[in-house]
């Protein structure tokens, strides 16, 4: 599903070189804007999954496996917090929306442009109550340098 | 306060940065008694900037000119060209280091291509050890200014995101580049010249042959950059349409015409740098949210009137932003340093009489010399791991490139028309 998002984006910028020579289409600009969106949430899943954000790893490098564990379960928590309470919100959002029932686009609602958020977000957040948990179970079974 | 504190510790401890973000947008939102909806606008309007496309074609096209021979034929061609001088190499590296990393983005990818191209051919020709190492690892951000580079176009994106007195555009910040980044190009080449004045002998007599060998090997990938940096500079198409027509080039070019890489390769290939895409607009999307909440609470305006009560002359502030930035340097990467700071930095630096678009190349020099900035540069690390060498060596290295890029920085800092002239102002 990510990547074929991503080639469609590609797909589409075929036709945007098509614009280059002819006149488009009016409704491929707001597509494609909302395609990066789209690609850079699905693309901040995996990168939650892989472990790949973006963060300052300047301290946790000189702290002990056990110590490193025990902040990892504090930052996962947090972020399962954060992460969990921003899909909340963005999901009351597109609810509004939904019920305003805007278009995005041609005949695309902006509530389905939107949906997303609280999906990408939802899912950041269970990823990472999941590093909380297998982080606790490291722990426990002091079994820090395995990968969670 | 106590929550400011405690999230920078969070952060510190190594806590995503877009969470952070977030969290400190949504504690402004709730003192300030705004619902947390607004998150979704927020956050949704990372899909109304048409610039954005640009972010995900470009680093496609980087990724994919990474796992390709490009990086290869680009040193062969470079070689060619500048090869017979002495000290030749050492330029090719720089230069050839440069031009990848414009169009890569500096996330490291240049000192893995790259360098591990350069560095045995560097130590073949004569150069000393450490040279070579602090050469490749500082060549690792070398580049930033130059157009199509990712960290300028996003700075250009925030910058126009903030309703600025005067309104900046992408296509001066890519003009803007040009000169800064020639110079640091310029002093690190006079640097290897005079290292490699006695030991460094010319790695290959000048043949036309070679040359032609090289051009013709580099056919497919040579119209390039003309057609990107001639389209944007010559204003025929757009940044994002730009990125689009590279990201199409490259692909048919490395996939279908040289054959380097292979149709089943392409789903990993864009799947990793659309993990880079996606780290780098979530951290956008938050601090969209985050930035909309500090001006509304007028925050640039009061730590203006704060930092006045203490720096009353530019130049001060010019000398008080450079240590700054490079602290920020050390512990950020140029991405989230740009979506942090920039709000914050932007409207006070212009109420110092801070030309907008110098203040980005500033920043952008700053942040490069970051990247490799002891104890905690990013690129150190990357380099240690990539050639195997202890980071206590790659610091010794690195310290004489260190000077010298401190110099750039510094004249790019205080002499604002290098920066300004191309354009015209």
């Amino acid at each position: 599903m990510f990547m074929l998002a991503a080639m469609i984006v590609l797909a589409a910028t075929q036709i945007i070189l098509r614009n280059v020579f002819q006149s488009g289409m009016p409704e491929l600009e707001p597509l494609l804007r909302i395609l990066v969106l789209w690609i850079g949430m699905l693309g901040a899943v995996v990168a939650a999954r892989e472990d790949r954000h973006i963060s300052i790893d300047v301290f946790s490098r000189s702290l002990s496996p056990r110590n490193k564990c025990m902040v990892r379960v504090v930052l996962d928590l947090f972020v399962t917090l954060i992460a969990g309470l921003i899909a909340y919100h963005t999901a009351r959002f597109v609810a509004f929306e939904y019920e305003a029932a805007t278009m995005a686009f041609a005949r695309v609602p902006s509530w389905m442009a939107q949906s997303i958020l609280p999906f990408a977000f939802g899912v950041i957040a269970l990823r990472y109550l999941h590093f909380t948990f297998c982080n606790i179970i490291a722990l426990m079974n002091k079994g820090y340098d395995r990968k969670c | 306060m106590l929550i400011a504190l405690a999230l920078i510790i969070l952060a510190l401890l190594g806590a995503p940065l877009f969470a952070i973000i977030a969290a400190s947008a949504m504690w402004g939102f709730t003192q300030a008694e705004i619902d947390l909806s607004v998150l979704g606008i927020e956050i949704y309007r990372v899909a109304e900037m048409p610039v954005l496309l640009a972010i995900p074609l470009f680093t496609f096209a980087g990724y994919l000119l990474g796992e390709s021979n490009a990086p290869k034929r680009l040193v062969q061609l470079t070689d060619a060209l500048l090869g017979w001088m002495p000290g030749g190499l050492a330029i090719v590296s720089l230069t050839a280091c440069a031009f990848f990393t414009a169009f890569t983005g500096a996330s490291g990818i240049t000192i893995i291509a790259l360098g591990a191209l350069l560095y045995p051919a560097l130590k073949q020709a004569g150069y000393p050890d450490n040279f070579n190492l602090g050469l490749v690892t500082t060549s690792g951000s070398l580049g930033l200014l130059f157009a199509p580079s990712l960290p300028l176009i996003l700075y250009g994106v925030i910058a126009q995101q903030l309703n600025l007195p005067r309104q900046i555009s992408i296509d001066e910040l890519f003009i803007a580049g040009i000169m800064p980044g020639l110079l640091m190009l310029l002093l690190l080449s006079a640097y290897s010249l005079w290292v490699g004045r006695e030991s460094a002998k010319p790695i290959s007599a000048f043949s036309w042959h070679n040359l032609a060998k090289a051009l013709r090997d580099t056919a497919w990938e040579l119209p390039m950059p003309f057609i990107i940096l001639g389209g944007i500079y010559g204003g025929y198409f757009a940044v994002s349409e730009a990125a689009a027509v590279t990201a199409l080039y490259v692909l048919i070019v490395e996939v279908f015409i040289y054959e380097e890489i292979k149709l089943k390769e392409l789903p990993k290939i864009m799947r990793d740098s659309m993990v880079l895409v996606g780290a780098i607009l979530i951290i956008l999307g938050v601090s969209l949210a985050s930035t909309n909440y500090l001006i509304d609470a007028d925050v640039p305006t009061q730590i203006f009137d704060t930092i006045k009560e203490y720096v009353s002359s530019k130049l001060t502030f010019l000398i008080l932003l450079n240590i700054f930035l490079l602290v920020i340097g050390t512990m950020l990467d140029v991405f989230s340093a740009l979506v942090i700071i920039t709000p914050l930095l932007l409207p006070v630096a212009m109420a110092y009489g801070i030309d907008p678009v110098h203040l980005g190349i500033i920043f952008l020099a700053n942040m490069q010399i970051g990247y490799f900035t002891p104890p905690v540069g990013m690129n150190l690390f990357i380099a240690s791991y990539r050639f195997n060498k202890p980071v206590m060596q790659i610091y010794m290295a690195t310290l004489p490139f260190f000077f010298i890029l401190l110099a750039a920085v510094l004249i790019i800092t205080y002499w604002p028309a290098l920066s300004l002239t191309l354009l015209g102002q």
